[in-house]
């Protein structure tokens, strides 16, 4: 709020701005503002992996074995968010080490994207691609500060339709996510923060797939059964 | 919450915190003066697109929408060669051995370009880029985590603190009144050859951070587009070679 109240009051009073010529002071404070959001930003991942722990276990586990039965993991997101969920992807499909596996985001082919936003409409973008590529082995990671953005909610419920595995990461209080019946997993980032939320959707990410590549890394009998 | 003590595995100690800071300052005052940011990452295409969104459509309500645009063609060098003007912002999100980000550094100079470089792993030597912003760790993963994704969420959010400072924004004043400057009349000044001459004894089109300038270029013979040089008084002194060896 001292933001807003910054820039209502400023123009009143223009010497006090323009007179302001050594940064020393603005530089320390940004570096002291940096400090305390990034041990915030640490704090709230740490949190959130105690939170959801035995959670994201089963949820990766889960998603191991559908992989082994050569399942596929869609990503969705909007704006921030869909680049995240294009990371994630990444980190699936073209990790540094472990076992790739075939993940895309359903944001990253713009001809796709822009058909469907402009012939069916925007809340449809991502649920007409699960209805063409889903299968009852495939995941669907839903990232979502809000946990309300419309488009990836009819594509989660398209999704468990299908028999797909879904898993949502929300924020804030979790808003329809949090309370969704077709999703299988939800979590949580419990922070008003945006970017902060963002940041540990990363981290959340990240653990299923280090509990994704540990489950498929384990010999394991009969492999070729069934 | 506790902001003088970091928690153990803090991620931002005090010279990260102080690059962060003094690089927000930086790209606010270019932003102020009519700067896009370009963002390039090779290795991790969707960094570059989550800068580029970050700045355009801001999370917070009421903040200005700022021209950042992620290059991410196959040639990522010869997009911002073509994109990139005078006062303009360059940012990669890349480790310090990506060529094409290693090739855009040195010649961001030419094109007049602040440059930002957020990475892990080894780091890029010093003075690669205007402002290194790094995380030492030689995991692999890093890029997955939220690591680089929180550097450039603080320098979003650092760059709108500055904002409320408009008398900060100005540049330092450095600019030279008239054409007595040594700094600006005899320093060898960084530029890539735009044209080559049209006959043996003409000169060449070069762009420098000033803009675009006719050079003599009979001390070095044959100049090709995009040969980077050196220009001291109107006249191209000598060639830079490729980026091994200015790199080391």
């Amino acid at each position: 709020m001292t933001t807003h109240d910054n820039e209502s009051t400023g123009f009143l009073y223009p010497f006090i701005e323009s007179e302001e010529t050594d940064a020393g002071s603005l530089l320390e404070d940004l570096a002291a503002s940096a400090r305390g959001k990034a041990a915030e930003s640490a704090r709230l991942q740490k949190e959130s992996l105690e939170e959801y722990g035995p959670g994201l276990t089963e949820a990766g586990t889960a998603m191991a074995e559908r992989f082994l039965r050569g399942g596929r993991l869609y990503t969705l997101g909007n704006g921030g968010s869909s680049t995240d969920a294009a990371t994630l992807a990444s980190l699936f499909s073209r990790p540094a080490r472990g076992r790739p596996v075939a993940a895309w985001s359903l944001a990253a082919d713009e001809a796709v994207v822009t058909a469907l936003g402009n012939d069916v409409g925007f809340e449809l973008i991502f649920k007409r691609q699960i209805i063409a590529h889903a299968r009852d082995r495939d995941v669907a990671i839903a990232l979502s500060t809000s946990g309300n953005s419309e488009d990836l909610m009819t594509a989660i419920t398209e999704a468990n339709r299908r028999g797909v595995l879904t898993i949502g990461f929300a924020g804030h209080d979790g808003g329809r996510m949090a309370v969704a019946e077709d999703l299988d997993y939800c979590f949580t980032v419990h922070s008003q923060s945006i970017h902060r939320i963002q940041e540990s959707h990363a981290m959340l990410g990240f653990r299923l797939w280090s509990v994704t590549q540990e489950h498929m890394s384990r010999p394991r009998n009969g492999a070729h059964t069934s | 919450m506790t902001i003088t003590k970091e928690p153990s595995g803090g991620y931002i100690d005090a010279s990260l915190s102080a690059d962060l800071a003094a690089a927000a300052l930086d790209l606010a005052r270019k932003f102020h003066d009519g700067a896009t940011l370009w963002v390039m990452s090779p290795q991790w295409e969707p960094h570059a697109h989550h800068v580029a969104v970050e700045f355009v459509h801001p999370v917070i309500m009421g903040k200005r929408a700022l021209p950042s645009v992620a290059l991410v063609e196959p040639d990522p060098v010869a997009q911002a060669r073509v994109a990139t003007q005078p006062g303009d912002l360059l940012m990669a999100v890349a480790s310090a051995d990506q060529p094409a980000v290693i090739d855009a550094m040195r010649r961001a100079p030419a094109w007049g370009a602040l440059t930002l470089w957020i990475g892990s792993g080894p780091r890029p030597p010093a003075g690669a880029a205007n402002h290194i912003l790094w995380v030492d760790s030689d995991d692999p993963m890093v890029s997955a985590t939220g690591r680089f994704v929180l550097l450039y969420h603080l320098l979003w959010e650092l760059t709108h603190v500055c904002f409320e400072h408009p008398g900060l924004l100005k540049p330092p004043a450095e600019d030279c009144a008239d054409d007595v400057c040594v700094t600006c009349s005899d320093e060898g000044r960084l530029a890539e050859v735009i044209l080559e001459p049209a006959d043996p004894l003409g000169q060449a089109l070069v762009r420098t951070a000033k803009g675009e300038e006719w050079v003599d270029v009979s001390v070095l013979g044959d100049v090709a587009a995009n040969d980077l040089v050196l220009v001291h008084a109107g006249t191209a002194i000598t060639r830079l070679d490729d980026a091994r060896e200015v790199n080391r």
